[in-house]
């Protein structure tokens, strides 16, 4: 079946089994290895990606359901400005670690600071609770999160 | 010498932004499944579904053309997976002993076809009475599954005389502990690639130990060590999970590539990851302990089990450490450990940070807390009353030789958090359920006993042309940061840009064998290589243009370990830690509500500390939900909980913030005076959350996961009682 | 490979639903974890798939005449994003998962799912839901209580599709939810209760109760409802182990990996007692 999406702001088209999950046709067809597989059954989040602006964990996502939709990765994003005071709060903030759940979170951010560029503590706990990590213990994913909304202000 | 112009930090412990941190955030980094490899083969792995059993049968479907079977008749050498008994299979022979034991690899071009082809494969078993606990290790007649009594390992030592201290006590008491499995879920999947050019074979994955994987390979293919290599890819997360487990997948991968001469891919499926890779060992700790009239300890006798499952791999290492913590921090005279690991017809249980000290610490912790009730007296001043001291000797007779800050530790502690009064003032509020615990605990820097003279480490520095200086050792970046401290290290001491210290991930045919990335030895072990061959090249820096230093460990002279007797300095050094852990128990579900951490360590010097801080973060997050959620039960030998939505690990909701500090206490032959660091986090965690549930409920916690389920249980007992 | 729709319209979908008795996937976010076969390949499905995703017919939340009437496909962020939706329901939905599941899962797959343990449904029962169901020719309207009929199975017929759900608006002083998970986000209900009640001048006039996780299908009791309208704060509390006796009786949970039959018995009684004594003020 023919799937056409916008992907990372670039049209593009795709002739594919519809029920091919998103996060394999990203992976393969795309060759966009920024989005991970860490469990396959939306537990983890490390296959975040935005939907129409919307976090979605795409190994639940056939890609039948982004016809027509705009998808965004992590490859899509990292070159704007709003990345980049993510990226340095993280380095701050002592957020990365072994950096596999890194993308989908970076992903979850955007989703949580474009709809509320303020967040409190616990807006940001709510926020990242669909994205597992092993390494921090969160709290340091939690600074840099504040620290990248406090200075990312009028950006989002 | 250059001189450094860019701006070095004065104090090596103040951090820098990770040199590998850009690449990760951005989503750039390669990890195994990342890499694009043309021609390459997908592998699915064929495993058995009895915990044991004699395999019968064996009927492949018919293959289409360019799909494989891999099985026990293509290993050339020895199908055995080196470790230190050499008893596991990298395919099974005729027998099975635990659920997912690998039989045999399918490969081929189309991963959807080779899982088609894999889950067709009919495997005829004739079952064997299976093994499924400790006590049926110990005690049943079914035919052993290893050695003739199913013990990996039997060891004992001891210290003093024991059993006139029994004679003459005041009080004798006696105590148990279990311990539950844990599972890794490090977020990236076990997985490795193998290829095989030019009659070489190279194995390329996620992983902590390149040479134990080398190794593994040489004895498997039974091929000159030149023909071999491997090349660790970016890991993310191993703890322990990815220390002797790697050396297993390598091998299927390599024997498929020699075989198909293609590229082959294996990457595991997480469930299948959670099933049957290796797991924390489960124990059983019992106590008997000798009380003068003092409230002294005169002795104590403990007796130590871990489930090691089917095959034992690392155990005996995992027990001996669980041994040389069995007593804690504390000064106990007399002193006898015996411990034993069990072969079970369950998952292998392997090595898992803290490599069994977060088991001993667990029991011994508590068993601390129920002697002071026993005697009616507060729990830390008892603790702090037996607390180890510089020239005091431990349990297995070593010497204290540095400064045991642990008094500083816990006036500073109680300080953060209050604990002394909030201990009395708990007490009164018993409608609230609100409890505080506190741990203290050491973590053994590097291997036990003769270990680290065993591994003999060896580091090179290489000085290039350009003044750039290259490290060359064998140790992994998993999240834990060397990629960026041990770059500090030799940054500092040549006093140049950290920028101009390189530092790729291993591959064997380019670095020395510097020994694992475990036991917390990285920094001060494999560190201290590169500080005093830093040193070293320092002084000859312009002889020539290009230079190259190495330097192979030595154990610092002072050390004396017979291992016979399990007797003298177990470890040459160790780091200290104490935790307190505030809870509210929910009186309607019994759930456990984490309402303050505070945790105060020495580890001797940090080479950097925002990195220490995220290990610190990480192990005390993994080590509450070690006691508080992370259940895995089995039946008949299988996995109940073997998914995410399953096996239960914290999200950003479950805890909250953590107030943690360093006491620095230099360490002679650590760089720039550190110790070690990666483990020591994970250790006082549980015992203190425990002693906080205990202190809310005024009833013994005695196993761990402790769950609302668990609660109501001692709850309903204690009212029965 | 399986047949695959998307149709953009209701009818459409009905008809491909009836010729080809079709598995209609919403979000898909419970399919895609039942149908997982290994990383890397694509979910299993044995009978074609009928995407709803483009039917706008089923989308959108309208307030009419007293009712609330729900698209099938309501994501679960959109019901929390709702103001005119009743509290009781974005408690429970609030918990539910997490946010990226949210922003997949629908209302209609939680409820045509009829997990034992589905979150969206102990406040459905509460407000007495109803559920429209179509197929190409008719439609109906039940009771979401004779809807959900046993664990994982309803009364939708093979040829039917869940348009919406109905809710009556009533008014509620006391509402109070509370999920018992194994953690405190992004976990499955070991427990849940939903209760919502009408204190009038100190005398209860109206209390509903339910509890997921802790039966075949989620539990309602108006029998035993019965007995506690028309009665003030003091007689509530002397008739509470009373009370507790009659839900004990109905209340029969198993023993699974999240949780024991005992501690869920326990705790939901529990809750019960809680929500009696200290939620009814």
């Amino acid at each position: 079946m023919k799937i056409r999406f916008v992907l990372n702001h670039k049209k593009v088209e795709i002739d594919v089994d519809p029920l091919k999950r998103l996060l394999d046709v990203l992976r393969e067809d795309f060759a966009l290895k920024g989005v991970k597989e860490g469990c396959g059954e939306g537990e983890c989040g490390a296959c975040a990606v935005l939907v129409n602006g919307k976090l979605m964990n795409s190994c639940l996502v056939p890609v039948a359901q982004v016809d027509g939709k705009e998808v965004l990765t992590v490859e899509g994003y990292k070159n704007t400005e709003k990345y980049k005071i993510i990226e340095e709060a993280f380095l701050e903030a002592g957020a990365v670690q072994c950096g596999f759940c890194t993308p989908g979170m970076v992903m979850a951010i955007e989703a949580l600071l474009s709809r509320n560029p303020s967040p409190e503590e616990s807006d940001v706990r709510e926020a990242l609770s669909g994205n597992l990590c092993r390494c921090t213990g969160y709290n340091m994913i939690v600074d840099a999160v504040l620290l990248a909304a406090r200075r990312g202000k009028g950006l989002w | 010498m250059k001189k450094s112009d860019t701006g070095l930090k004065k104090r090596i412990s103040e951090p820098v932004k990770r040199v590998d941190g850009p690449l990760k955030i951005k989503g750039e980094a390669k990890f195994v499944d990342d890499y694009i490899f043309d021609n390459v083969l997908h592998a699915v792995t064929v495993r058995s579904e009895k915990p044991r059993a004699k395999i019968k049968s064996i009927k492949i479907p018919p293959l289409p053309s360019g799909y494989f079977i891999v099985d026990k008749n293509d290993v050339p050498g020895k199908n055995r997976v080196k470790m230190i008994l050499d008893d596991m299979p990298f395919f099974a022979e005729d027998v099975v002993n635990y659920i997912g034991e690998p039989i045999l690899l399918v490969v081929g071009p189309d991963l959807e076809k080779v899982y088609e082809i894999a889950s067709r494969v009919k495997i005829e078993y004739e079952d064997l009475p299976p093994i499924l606990s400790i006590e049926e290790a110990l005690t049943s007649d079914k035919p052993p599954i290893y050695g003739v009594d199913n013990l990996f390992g039997d060891y004992y030592f001891e210290k003093g005389a024991l059993d006139s201290c029994f004679k003459k006590a005041d009080l004798i008491i006696r105590d148990e502990y279990r311990t539950g499995y844990q599972e890794h879920i490090y977020l990236e999947p076990q997985g490795m690639m193998g290829v095989y050019e030019n009659g070489r074979v190279t194995a390329y994955g996620s992983m902590q130990c390149p040479y134990y994987v080398k190794n593994a390979l040489v004895e498997a293919l039974g091929w000159p060590e030149d023909k071999v290599r491997v090349v660790a890819t970016t890991t993310g997360g191993g703890f322990g999970g990815k220390e002797e487990y790697p050396s297993l997948i390598a091998g299927h991968v390599a024997l498929a590539a020699i075989k198909t001469k293609k590229p082959v891919k294996l990457i595991f499926d997480r469930k299948e990851d959670i099933e049957v890779t290796t797991k924390r060992h489960p124990s059983l700790i019992k106590f008997r302990t000798a009380l003068d009239d003092n409230h002294n300890i005169m002795g104590m006798d403990v007796d130590i089990i871990l489930d090691g499952g089917a095959y034992a791999g690392l155990s005996t290492v995992v027990l001996q450490r669980a041994m040389f913590a069995a007593t804690g921090v504390y000064r106990i005279p007399n002193v006898r450990v015996r411990g034993r690991v069990v072969a079970t017809n369950k998952v292998p249980s392997g090595a898992f940070r803290g490599f069994g000290a977060p088991q001993a610490f667990f029991a011994i912790e508590m068993h601390m807390h129920h002697l002071a009730q026993k005697l009616g007296v507060d729990p830390l001043e008892f603790k702090l009353k037996h607390a180890l001291k510089k020239g005091d000797y431990t349990s297995t007779g070593g010497l204290i030789r540095s400064e045991v800050k642990l008094k500083e530790m816990v006036e500073l502690i109680d300080s953060m958090s209050r604990y002394r009064d909030k201990y009395r003032e708990f007490k009164k509020e018993r409608e609230k359920l609100k409890g505080i615990g506190v741990s203290l605990f050491f973590h053994g820097c590097g291997f036990t006993g003769k270990g680290e003279e065993i591994i003999k480490g060896k580091v090179k520095l290489r000085k290039r042309r350009d003044g750039k200086v290259e490290i060359l050792v064998a140790n992994v970046d998993m999240g834990q940061g060397p990629l960026t401290t041990l770059r500090k290290i030799v940054s500092h001491t040549l006093d140049i840009p950290l920028d101009d210290v390189i530092y790729e991930n291993p591959d064997t045919d380019r670095v020395p064998d510097s020994g694992p990335t475990v036991a917390s030895r990285t920094v001060v072990i494999v560190g201290g290589l590169l500080e005093r061959a830093a040193r070293e090249l320092r002084e000859k820096w312009n002889e020539a243009p290009e230079l190259e230093v190495s330097r192979v460990y030595k154990h610092p002279e002072y050390i004396r370990w017979d291992q016979e007797r399990m007797e003298g300095d177990a470890y040459p050094e160790y780091s200290w830690g104490a935790n307190v852990v505030e809870v509210e128990v929910d009186p309607v579900t019994y759930e456990v509500e984490v309402k303050g951490i505070w945790a105060v360590y020495d580890i001797g010097v940090a080479i950097d500390e925002r990195i220490i801080k995220g290990q610190i973060e990480g192990g005390i997050v993994q080590g509450l939900a070690y006691a508080l959620m992370e259940k895995m039960e089995m039946k008949n030998g299988k996995i109940l909980h073997n998914t995410l939505t399953d096996y239960i690990i914290p999200t950003s909701k479950d805890f909250p913030k953590i107030e943690s500090c360093l006491v620095e206490n230099p360490y002679k032959y650590g760089p720039f005076g550190a110790k070690c660091a990666g483990e020591l986090p994970f250790v006082g965690a549980a015992p203190a959350v425990c002693a906080a549930i205990q202190h809310a409920l005024g009833i013994p916690v005695k196993k761990i996961p402790v769950t609302p389920e668990d609660i109501m249980d001692l709850e309903e007992k204690e009212s029965e009682d | 490979m399986v047949k695959v729709f998307m149709p953009q319209s209701l009818k459409e979908a009905l008809r491909i639903r009836k010729e080809e008795k079709a598995i209609p996937f919403a979000g898909g976010t419970d399919l895609m974890v039942k149908r997982r076969r290994w990383r890397g390949l694509a979910p299993y499905f044995e009978k074609p798939v009928l995407f709803l995703h483009k039917v706008k017919e089923l989308t959108g939340v309208k307030f009419e005449e007293g009712r609330i009437r729900i698209g099938a496909s309501t994501t679960l962020s959109e019901i929390l994003g709702n103001r005119d939706i009743p509290l009781i329901l974005k408690y429970a939905v609030a918990e539910i998962a997490s946010p990226a599941i949210r922003n997949l899962a629908t209302i209609g797959g939680n409820i045509c799912n009829a997990s034992p343990a589905g979150d969206t449904l102990p406040p459905l029962y509460v407000m007495n839901a109803r559920v429209v169901l179509s197929s190409f020719t008719s439609k109906r309207e039940i009771k979401i209580m004779d809807f959900i009929k046993g664990p994982g199975f309803t009364d939708l017929k093979e040829d039917e599709l869940l348009k919406e759900i109905v809710i009556p608006v009533d008014f509620f002083n006391i509402v109070f939810y509370r999920k018992v998970g194994t953690r405190k986000a992004n976990s499955l209900s070991k427990v849940s209760f939903a209760g919502v009640a009408r204190l009038d001048n100190g005398i209860i006039k109206d209390i509903r109760i339910s509890f997921g996780a802790v039966a075949p299908t989620p539990l309602r009791a108006p029998e035993i409802e019965e007995e506690i309208i028309g009665k003030n704060k003091r007689k509530i509390i002397a008739k509470i182990p009373d009370i507790l006796g009659k839900y004990a009786g109905i209340i029969r949970p198993i023993d699974d990996q999240r949780s024991t039959a005992r501690y869920r018995k326990t705790i939901s009684l529990k809750i019960l007692e809680y929500f009696l004594k200290e939620e009814i003020k």
